[in-house]
C-alpha cells in the first residue's frame, strides 16, 4: 500500500527520531518494525490524514507486511520510503497561509463573541502548517459548536493538499 | 547519592544473579559483599519510603539483610533476586513505619488527592480562546549549552529535589529512574498497582522538573 | 481528555506525559497525544524537559554502604555460613 510520511528536516521520525533510509535515487531500504499492543510499528498517513501530521518534509512510503488502518493513521510492520514529495516543499507556506486565511474568514463571518479567537492566527504563522491547520479547524469547531465542524475543516485541508500535491490515492 | 552507574541488560543481570546465588550458597564471602554493594542503596531508598529517619532506615536494611540470609537457601528464583530482596526490606520497613505512624506528626504524611504537574495559571482559561493551551511556552532545554544540565550545581539541586519528595514518590522515582527497575519490578517489589506506581512516578518527575526549571530558567 | 474527546490540550498533556512515555496510554489516546505534539511546540519542549529531568535524576546514585554496616553484614554472613 502506498501512503505518506512526514519526517523532520534531517530525515528522522518526528516522535522517535528514527533515522529513515532516504531514497536519493530509487526507493530507500525496507525498515521492519513489529506491531505490538503498544501500537509501535511504522506509522504513515493516507491523504485524508495529512493535515493532522503536517511536518517539515513529506515522503511517499510503501507499506507491506501486516497493515492496520486506524482512524487517523496507518500502521504497518514493513515500510520503505519511495520518493520525496518535493511539491510539499513549495506548497508548505501556501498551505499555512490558506489555513490562516480560513481562520480569519471563519471568525469574520461569526458572532462577534468569537472575535478573540482570531488573535492567535498571525502570531502562529512562524510555527507552520501543523499549527495553523489545527487553529483553523479548532476555530471552525468552536464557532459551530460541534466536533463535526473540526473534522469537516480538516477534510477541506486534506482535499486542498491532495489536489495540489498530485497524490494518486483517493481520500 | 553520588554518580550514576550504567545499568546492565536484563539477560546479563539474570546470568549474574544465577552465578551470584550459586556462589553465595557455596559460602563465597566476596559474592555476598558484591550482593550488598549492589543492593544496599536501593534497599535504603525503599526503606526511606516507609520510615521517618535515615537512621531507622539503616536499621531496617540491616534487619532485611538478615532476612535475606535466612531465606537464601529457600529462594526459588520465581522472581529476580533483586525483587525478592526489595520485597523483604519493603515488608520490614512497612511494619516499622506503621508502628512509627502513631508518633509521626500529621503534617509529615504525604497529602493525597490532586496534585497539578504544572501551575494551572500557565494555561489559557475557560473563557479564553484555545482554553487549556500554554499561555507562554516553556523554554527549550535542548537549546542550552551541553553542560548546563550536567554541572555539579544542577546535580545537587536535583538530589535535593528528590530527597524532598513525599516518601512514596521518592521511593518510586529512585527505584525507576536511579536504580533502573522496570515498572513491573517496582510494582511487584512494592506490591502496588501499575496505575498507582505511574501516578507516583508522574508526580515525582513533575516536581523534580519544576525544581529544575526554576533553576535553569532562573 | 477534552470534553468532546477530540482533542488533548496542553494542560492535559502535562498530566498524560508519564503515561505516554511509559507506553501505557490506550492507542486512541496516544494518537491524540501525538497529534497534539505534532503542532504544539510548547508541549514538545515540555516532554523534552521531562526526558531531561529523567536523565538528570538518572545520574544520581544510590547511597553507598556505610562501613560499619558492611562490617556487621559480613560478620552476619560468616555466622550464617557456619551454621548447620
Amino acid at each position: 500500500m502506498i501512503a505518506y510520511k512526514f519526517l523532520r528536516a534531517d530525515g528522522g521520525s518526528v516522535f522517535t527520531g528514527f533515522a529513515w533510509p532516504l531514497p536519493p535515487a530509487g526507493p530507500g531500504a525496507w525498515v521492519e518494525a513489529p506491531l505490538d499492543p503498544c501500537r509501535s510499528g511504522i506509522h504513515a498517513c493516507r491523504p485524508g490524514d495529512l493535515p493532522y501530521w503536517a511536518g517539515r518534509v513529506l515522503y511517499e512510503i510503501e507499506l507491506d507486511g501486516e497493515v492496520r488502518e486506524e482512524p487517523r493513521k496507518v500502521l504497518a510492520t514493513r515500510g520503505r520510503l519511495v520518493r520525496r514529495v518535493s511539491a510539499w516543499d513549495e506548497l508548505r507556506d501556501a498551505y499555512t497561509r490558506m489555513c490562516a486565511d480560513r481562520a480569519h474568514e471563519l471568525v469574520a463571518a461569526a458572532d462577534p463573541a468569537f472575535a478573540h479567537w482570531d488573535s492567535v492566527v498571525e502570531p502562529s504563522l512562524p510555527e507552520g502548517p501543523a499549527l495553523l491547520g489545527f487553529v483553523a479547524a479548532r476555530i471552525a469547531e468552536e464557532i459551530e459548536g460541534r466536533a463535526a465542524a473540526y473534522e469537516a475543516e480538516r477534510a477541506r485541508q486534506a482535499e486542498w493538499l491532495t489536489e495540489r500535491l498530485g497524490l494518486g490515492a483517493q481520500l | 547519592m553520588t554518580h550514576a552507574r550504567t545499568q546492565p541488560s536484563i539477560d546479563t543481570r539474570a546470568a549474574d544473579e544465577a552465578e551470584l546465588l550459586a556462589r553465595l550458597r557455596d559460602g563465597d564471602e566476596r559474592a555476598f559483599e558484591m550482593l550488598v554493594d549492589r543492593h544496599y542503596g536501593t534497599m535504603l531508598a525503599v526503606a526511606r519510603g516507609y520510615v521517618k529517619s535515615r537512621a531507622v532506615a539503616e536499621e531496617v536494611v540491616q534487619e532485611a539483610w538478615l532476612g535475606v540470609l535466612k531465606g537464601l537457601d529457600r529462594f526459588e528464583g520465581r522472581s529476580s533476586l533483586r525483587t525478592w530482596i526489595i520485597r523483604i526490606v519493603a515488608n520490614i520497613a512497612q511494619t516499622r513505619g506503621a508502628r512509627e505512624a502513631r508518633s509521626v506528626p500529621l503534617s509529615s504524611l504525604a497529602p493525597e488527592g490532586e496534585e497539578a504537574a504544572v501551575d494551572p495559571d500557565r494555561f489559557r482559561g475557560r473563557d479564553d480562546a484555545f482554553p487549556g493551551h500554554w499561555r507562554a511556552y516553556p523554554s527549550d532545554w535542548r537549546a542550552l549549552p551541553e553542560h548546563a544540565l550536567l554541572g555539579r550545581e544542577t546535580l545537587a539541586l536535583v538530589m535535593a529535589a528528590v530527597s524532598e519528595l513525599p516518601p512514596a514518590q521518592r521511593q518510586v522515582i529512585v527505584l525507576r529512574d536511579i536504580s533502573g527497575l522496570s515498572s513491573e519490578e517496582v510494582c511487584e517489589a512494592l506490591d502496588i498497582s501499575g496505575g498507582n506506581q505511574r501516578v507516583l512516578l508522574h508526580r515525582a518527575r513533575s516536581r523534580v522538573r519544576s525544581a529544575l526549571e526554576a533553576h535553569v530558567d532562573g | 481528555m477534552a470534553e468532546r474527546g477530540l482533542h488533548v490540550t496542553c494542560s492535559e498533556v502535562v498530566e498524560l506525559v508519564t503515561e505516554y512515555l511509559e507506553r501505557a496510554l490506550p492507542a486512541e489516546e496516544a494518537t491524540r497525544f501525538e497529534e497534539h505534539l505534532n503542532f504544539c511546540d510548547g508541549c514538545i519542549v515540555y516532554v523534552e524537559q521531562i526526558r531531561a529531568t529523567v536523565g538528570t535524576v538518572g545520574r544520581l546514585h544510590e547511597d553507598d554502604v556505610p562501613p560499619h554496616a558492611k562490617e556487621q553484614l559480613m560478620a552476619a554472613f560468616r555466622d550464617w555460613r557456619r551454621s548447620p
